[in-house]
């Protein structure tokens, strides 16, 4: 489970927290939650990754409200981010983050900014009408709109 | 409920991210029961965000996971292999334990079923108000529609482009009594009944307008309209006159039923 789900969950993580050791300290107690809470989790109620994705993303965003990581940091743009990270750590990782801009350059461009912030930089639907003034239904219908998107551009049948 | 608006609404993706409130949990979890179509639709979006996911990957540094199962290993509630415990006092405070937890699961059922218990006879109380307001919708739509009927009768009534024909009874109805507003340029023809005689379901009332010394059809109507009713569009006519006809009326008219007449001169 660790080498199937570890990437794609370190990838949300640091994503969120901008830091490697941040990061791996989080992903640490992730898994650990995941190990010791895995009869929680309900199998009719949804896929294992879905449950997984939350308690990451969840930890995640706890840690940056935390003071470890200023504020400042969330509004950094993701283009850069992803090249940051492309560059300072390209020796140890298969990053697929091209691909992933690519993705996120064909989405609309206010689908790509609620996709962005939601799913990559750890923002709540709440923060995110209320920071950028834009109406929670809004944000919610976005959402839906770039989920069916991403669900051509990904190809998932 | 429509499932469609429900699922554009976005509310399962809200509820994939854990950023809804426990009413909309509650109500998710309930359609989800029930409509096999937003199961699905759930199904997709949690592929999607997997599949997404996926392409978001960074591998984090290859010592970590080593790091990692250690810290499960000593941290974990779980652990296989120390199964066996001797009898000692320390399981009669596991004893307590299990009652207390049977005694929390019990308050919480009983908690968790007052509460569906309120949620049902709230949802039953707003249908019924959703009904209501549906009913004083359509109400307000049925005023509506007459009060357009009057505003647009009113304007013919008032318009001199109209010039009104009055049809009085013939010797055999005296008192029967309608009239006509005819457009002579436009041709339009409104009928206005003020006097008619009730008549079978058989029959029908028959407009006629007398065009070049002609009976001309304009159309058949029964009796009971209120306001004006719009008839076949006639040029020309020099009269106008009402006679009774088998449902559906007639091609020339059955003089010895005659109304009313009136001339349009």
């Amino acid at each position: 489970m660790y080498d199937h789900y570890s990437g794609a969950l370190y990838g949300i993580v640091h994503r969120i927290v901008r830091d490697e050791d941040i990061a791996e300290e989080i992903l640490q107690d992730v898994f650990l939650k995941i190990w010791n809470k895995v009869e929680n989790y309900d199998a009719g109620k949804g896929r294992l990754f879905t449950w997984m994705l939350n308690i990451a993303r969840n930890q995640a965003i706890d840690k940056t409200r935390s003071k470890e990581i200023s504020q400042g940091k969330k509004t950094d743009d993701i283009a850069n981010l992803v090249s940051r990270i492309d560059n300072q750590e390209s020796g140890e990782q298969a990053v697929d983050a091209i691909g992933l801009n690519e993705v996120l350059e064909r989405l609309p461009k206010e689908q790509k900014f609620v996709v962005e912030h939601l799913y990559l930089k750890g923002y709540t639907q709440s923060e995110l009408a209320e920071e950028f003034d834009i109406p929670l239904g809004t944000v919610k219908t976005r959402l839906r709109m770039a989920m069916i998107e991403l669900r051509s551009l990904l190809e998932v049948a | 409920m429509n499932i469609k608006e429900y699922i554009a609404s976005g509310i399962l993706e809200a509820y994939l991210l854990d950023e809804v409130t426990p009413q909309e949990r509650m109500e998710v979890e309930r359609l989800l029961a029930h409509y096999p179509e937003l199961k699905q639709e759930l199904k997709l979006i949690e592929r999607t965000l997997e599949s997404f996911a996926m392409k978001s990957i960074i591998e984090p540094r290859r010592e970590l996971k080593g790091k990692i199962m250690t810290e499960i290993k000593a941290n974990s509630s779980f652990k296989p292999g120390a199964k066996v415990v001797e009898f000692t006092p320390l399981q009669n405070v596991w004893r307590y334990a299990a009652a207390a937890s049977i005694v929390i699961a019990l308050g919480a059922s009983y908690l968790a079923y007052s509460y569906y218990q309120q949620w049902q006879e709230t949802n039953v109380a707003l249908n019924d108000l959703i009904s209501q307001n549906q009913r004083v919708a359509q109400d307000y739509n049925v005023v509506n529609q007459k009060l357009e009927k009057i505003q647009g009768d009113f304007s013919i009534i008032e318009s001199t482009a109209f010039r009104k024909v009055v049809m009085r009874g013939t010797s055999g109805e005296p008192n029967a009594l309608a009239s006509v507003y005819w457009n002579a340029t436009t041709s339009e023809v409104f009928l206005s009944i003020q006097n008619l005689k009730e008549i079978s379901k058989d029959n029908q009332f028959q407009l006629w307008a007398i065009v070049d010394g002609k009976p001309v059809d304009a159309g058949v109507f029964d009796s009971g309209n209120v306001g004006l009713l719009r008839m076949k569009n006639i040029a020309g006519a020099t009269a106008f006159a009402v006679t009774v006809e088998p449902r559906g009326g007639k091609e020339s008219p059955t003089m010895a039923t005659m109304q009313v007449i009136g001339s349009a001169g």
